[in-house]
């Protein structure tokens, strides 16, 4: 059998890549693929816990936490786009009408 | 000896997060996207030894399938930088050591939190499953539907708003524009709305002097250009 710690391990380091890919990276595309890391780390622990109790709600969490990435990610997608129409370019350098 | 629940563990992790990584560094987002799809399956293995059957469907159709298709559609149609010469655009030497600074400081109380909660875990292999058909679709089903119906009707509704949003979002101007002068808003409400207030070109709303549906005769060779 493998440790439950394992599994934990394994979500820390897929929230941990995404999280470094989201700071360190300019494409707006990488960045929404880092959040989606994320995602999965999160809902790996939900799964894992839900495994180590017995018990489906966890599961049911990471359905949810599916769905609502893929809302996030159609909803992302579309500012991309939109973004890319006025100022073709999708970096989040050039995305600073807020700040200045 | 490992087992082999131990082997399929080590060597799907591992490929989860190598794949991972390597999604982070490319510069191309297509093959990024690619690399996503590995990491996301190897996800999904994961899932089956955590005897979630149903969420590992649910892991390769929805993520590696239909999130990953948006993604690729969405890179295909902007035409987007695969140079990657945005990553090398820094703004000034302060600027960049506090970059790395945040980064730094972010990942590390990170690496730190979490092995210190990891490293104090009980380890435990889990209490013999009273379920016998444990994630699967019906015994998913079941709590979905009666314990959280009501979450799920409310994600039903944030979905129903994502699509909506999203097609109001991705709507190019033009067509606002367009939209705004058939239904016959004035120009003073047009540039209120912060669109163009001039009248637009005839050939845009379909009053040019030759149909748009005019292709020409047939011919037998095929279509000669139409006029």
């Amino acid at each position: 059998m493998v440790p439950i710690t394992h599994f934990l391990y394994l979500s820390a380091a897929l929230f941990l890549i995404g999280t470094v890919g989201v700071l360190m990276r300019r494409n707006v595309l990488i960045i929404l693929m880092g959040i989606e890391l994320m995602l999965n780390g999160a809902n790996m622990a939900l799964v894992t816990f839900s495994r180590m109790w017995g018990r489906l709600d966890g599961q049911v969490f990471a359905m949810f936490v599916i769905a609502v990435a893929a809302a996030e990610a159609a909803v992302g997608l579309a500012i991309v786009v939109s973004i890319f129409r006025t100022r073709n370019r999708s970096d989040v350098d050039d995305l600073s009408m807020l700040r200045d | 000896m490992m087992s082999a629940v131990e082997l399929t563990f080590l060597a799907f992790a591992a490929l989860a997060v190598f794949s991972a990584i390597v999604t982070m560094t490319r510069s191309n987002p297509v093959v990024a996207a690619v690399w996503l799809v590995a990491s996301f399956f190897s996800v999904a293995v994961c899932y089956v030894l955590l005897s979630a059957t149903f969420l590992a469907a649910i892991q390769v159709l929805v993520y590696a399938g239909a999130m990953m298709v948006l993604f690729v559609f969405v890179i295909m149609v902007l035409d987007v930088d695969e140079s990657g010469r945005a990553e090398h655009r820094r703004p000034s030497p302060t600027a960049r050591a506090g970059y790395f600074a945040a980064v730094g400081i972010t990942v590390g109380f990170l690496i730190w939190v979490l092995t210190g909660t990891l490293a104090r875990q009980y380890v435990t292999y889990g209490p013999p499953l009273e379920l016998r058909d444990f994630g699967s679709a019906d015994s998913l089903g079941r709590l979905l539907f009666y314990d959280y119906l009501f979450a799920f009707e409310s994600v039903s509704f944030l979905l129903l708003a994502a699509v909506v949003g999203a097609v109001v979002v991705a709507r190019s101007r033009r067509d606002r524009e367009k939209e705004a002068v058939l239904r016959g808003f004035a120009g003073t409400e047009r540039s209120a709305a912060g669109l163009d207030p001039d009248d637009l070109a005839d050939e845009v709303l379909g009053h040019s002097p030759v149909p748009a549906h005019d292709f020409g005769a047939p011919s037998a060779t095929g279509h000669d250009g139409g006029t």
